[in-house]
């Protein structure tokens, strides 16, 4: 089911939604929002293409987040952007799994379109 | 395409827990992003509003302490006249530098005279821009200048003394005066000779004969007692030192 997912997003955003964190870890917050998406969309795409795995899906979870954050901290020590080359990195990665997705999606209703009609009834 | 999204236990329930701990991510961020957009501008305009009050408390303050202090001088003053002869010559001679300086409140017979901007913007607004039809602060100072040329003794605009080193001034779209903001319409008191001071506004083609021609609104009142007040901050003076005898 789709709903479950979407629910769990809902539900986790509404529970949090009155806390809030120091304003110098909210860029931070930000990159790992965006390593998380990133993963969840690669999931999508992998459950589409039949390739989905539960241990790679949440290693890659976690393990991007954690690394993108780290980027980020590093390059602000170093005093080099370097969370512009994660953000970059990962929203052409968010692109391309999107632009897949579609593919996929599309091709798959054409395909079940065609089974309709070619069924030997008419 | 149901084949996607159908029940796959391993699907689910590994990406819903993901989509849990996403949402929460958001939900956090989103109001952080929030309350800091509310809180630096908050931030910033109650900070300026904290200043300015604290600024007006202690100048009021500071107003109190000097009208208390003049007070005090007074009495020593009075006190040390008893004491006649010498002293009492000193004591008439500070007054008068005083009233000078604009040190001591001061009342006499004098005029009144209160400027009011231009009728003619509300009659035709299409005339000429906005700002030909108020008062300046060019022409306060000849108003001004004007008084002390008929002999006036004192002058105040607004209440506020007008002494030698009294600017008046344009500040934005507002006038000051002794560092002072005013507000129009803008009085003038002046003591001296009345009828001096009434013809020299009035001469033609002078301030008054200008204003009225461009329909501002002048009210010149002959009175028998104007009161003047004094000065709220005496001057320093820090570079201008005395001559005499000694110094070379």
């Amino acid at each position: 089911m789709i709903l479950l997912p979407v629910a769990a997003l809902v539900m986790g955003f509404l529970l949090v939604y009155r806390f809030s964190i120091p304003s110098a870890w909210a860029d931070y917050a930000a990159i790992a929002i965006l390593a998380g998406f990133d993963a969840l969309i690669g999931a999508v795409r992998a459950r589409m293409e039949g390739q989905f795995d539960e241990a790679v899906f949440l290693s890659g979870f976690f393990v991007n987040m954690a690394l993108a954050i780290l980027l980020a901290y590093i390059g602000d020590k170093l005093g080099v952007d370097l969370y512009l080359a994660v953000v970059v990195a990962l929203g052409i990665r968010i692109f391309t799994n999107l632009g897949r997705i579609r593919g996929l999606f599309v091709r798959s209703r054409m395909e079940a379109h065609r089974a309709r009609h070619a069924t030997p009834s008419r | 395409m149901r084949a996607f999204w159908e029940a796959g236990k391993a699907w689910t329930l590994p990406v819903a827990g993901v989509c849990l701990v996403l949402g929460a991510l958001l939900g956090v961020q989103v109001h952080t992003q929030q309350l800091r957009g509310a809180t630096e501008v908050g931030r910033r305009s109650s900070a300026l509003v904290g200043l300015l009050t604290n600024s007006q408390g202690q100048l009021e303050l500071q107003a109190k302490e000097i009208a208390q202090l003049r007070a005090q001088v007074g009495k020593f003053e009075s006190e040390a006249m008893s004491d006649k002869g010498v002293t009492k010559r000193v004591y008439e001679e500070l007054q008068t530098s005083r009233v000078a300086l604009g040190l001591l409140p001061v009342k006499g017979p004098g005029v009144e005279l209160e400027l009011g901007d231009s009728t003619m913007r509300r009659d035709n607004a299409e005339v000429g821009g906005q700002d030909i039809y108020l008062i300046h602060d060019f022409d306060l100072r000849e108003v001004a200048n004007e008084l002390w040329a008929a002999g006036a003794e004192a002058v105040s605009l607004e209440n506020q003394r007008l002494v030698a080193g009294s600017a008046i001034r344009c500040s934005g779209p507002l006038i000051q005066v002794n560092n002072t903001t005013i507000p129009s319409p803008f009085v003038f008191r002046a003591i001296g000779n009345k009828d001096n001071l009434i013809s020299a506004l009035n001469m033609r083609e002078g301030v008054l004969d200008r204003l009225r021609w461009a329909k501002f609104q002048v009210k010149l009142t002959p009175k028998d007692v104007v009161a003047i007040p004094a000065i709220s901050i005496a001057p320093k003076f820090k570079y201008a030192k005395p001559v005499t005898e000694e110094t070379p």
